[in-house]
């Protein structure tokens, strides 16, 4: 499983290893059960204070993303359709946040700013489809 | 009990002040980065908790101690390494550590010896002949290997390459991660901070300008950038709730607000009457210039 952090990204380092999580389960790249590393394991090589690990870790746990069992590692919790869903949808909300504010800022009208959005959806190369 | 409890130190060199009035208390396993422009008081800061001078003013307690009248017991639970760290320079690297293993009681030297290894440091090379890196090194096992509780490290990573460095930062974490002792470093290099420090101390004008957990900066602070032609003072910035600074840069003003960009960008508009102002979410890096590099 592959994590890396920016530190100079602007992102706080507890979030952009949730949002790794994250990424790696929508993506399929982590499965329902599949074990995370655990917090030594990951702390040194990427050089993070543990207890920034252990609290994406607990987020993660209290999203109901990860599964805590006492003395074991924790596993990737089993996750329904709609929670995967969700996940995606929460995961791309984040992401336009910015872009929302650029175009609060811009004062563009609602209708204005989504037409940017779909246009971007159905023209960019490589998109996929997925709604 | 709080492994440092600094209320109201006062303290400076000749008539000249350097802290005034400042209180810092520090929990067990916290990691607390230092920040400041050089000569803002964070050697000075260290120099109090390791009882090498006394506050002018105010109280300073270590482990509950005052490391000046209980320096012994103090120092036996600290682990230091100063900015400039003197290891006596014709001594082979072995004699140094048996010397530190001599004086402290509780010296673990198998951790040594495995430090020593991950290192790759020659035994039998000579201090003055080491690089800047493997001395400091050297001088991190010293400080490290009698499993103090509080590690203080002033500018560990000062003059030390990118490589150098990195691993200097994961040795450190690695003794967070095996002893979860207490840190306190002070350090130029925002990544560093970002990367170890659960919280930050940013130390300007002989105060705490900013005592905040590290994550809560990214979230809770942000830039406003507002064109000149909008307002005539950026002086008139700091009537709006939440304002730290603010200054001239280029065709704007630039101000720091401890809110959130877009509670910010409603302030302003309410207070002022300013509309599009730019606020963002800013990293360390920025916030440092903003506050610390504000021309007076």
């Amino acid at each position: 499983m592959n994590f890396f952090v920016d530190a100079n990204s602007g992102v706080p380092i507890f979030r952009q290893l949730m949002d790794q999580v994250k990424l790696h389960i929508a993506s399929g790249a982590l499965k329902p059960g599949d074990e995370l590393p655990s917090i030594r394991s990951l702390s040194v090589p990427l050089g993070v204070n543990p207890m920034t690990i252990s609290k994406a870790y607990n987020l993660l746990v209290r999203e109901n993303v990860l599964d805590r069992r006492p003395g074991l590692p924790l596993v990737v919790a089993e996750l329904d359709e709609g929670s995967l869903t969700l996940s995606r949808t929460s995961q791309l909300r984040e992401g336009l946040k910015p872009a929302a504010r650029l175009a609060r800022q811009l004062k563009m009208s609602t209708d204005e700013a989504i037409g940017v959005f779909k246009d971007l959806l159905e023209h960019q190369t490589g998109s996929e489809d997925e709604s | 009990m709080s492994v440092i409890d600094l209320t109201g130190v006062t303290r400076g060199y000749g008539s000249e002040k350097v802290l005034t009035d400042m209180d810092l208390r520090v929990a067990k396993g916290e990691v607390v980065g230092l920040l400041g422009r050089n000569g803002a008081g964070k050697t000075t800061l260290i120099r109090l908790i390791m009882g090498l001078i006394a506050p002018w003013d105010g109280t300073v307690e270590v482990f509950g101690l005052d490391p000046r009248k209980e320096p012994m017991e103090v120092k036996r639970r600290i682990g230091f390494v100063a900015e400039d760290q003197e290891l006596p320079k014709g001594l082979k690297v072995h004699q140094v550590i048996t010397m530190h293993r001599e004086l402290f009681p509780h010296w673990d030297a198998h951790h040594a010896t495995t430090l020593a290894e991950r290192f790759a440091l020659p035994p039998d090379r000579k201090i003055k002949d080491l690089s800047k890196g493997q001395a400091r090194q050297v001088a991190l096992l010293c400080a490290v290997c009698h499993r103090p509780e509080l590690l203080i490290l002033d500018e560990p990573a000062g003059g030390l390459d990118p490589a150098a460095r990195r691993e200097f930062l994961e040795t450190s974490i690695q003794l967070l991660v095996d002893e979860e002792c207490t840190i306190l470093f002070s350090s130029h290099h925002m990544s560093d901070i970002e990367r170890m420090a659960s919280r930050l101390v940013m130390i300007h004008d002989h105060q705490k300008w900013i005592d905040s957990e590290v994550d809560a900066i990214r979230e809770g602070y942000c830039l406003a950038q507002v064109p000149r032609e909008q307002l005539e003072s950026g002086e008139r910035l700091l009537e709006v709730e939440g304002c730290l600074c603010s200054r001239s840069h280029g065709a704007a003003w630039h101000a720091v607000f401890e809110r959130e960009p877009d509670s910010c960008a409603r302030e302003l508009k309410n207070t002022l009457g300013l509309g599009q102002v730019m606020c963002r979410t800013i990293d360390l890096e920025e916030m440092f210039i903003e506050l610390a590099g504000r021309s007076s």
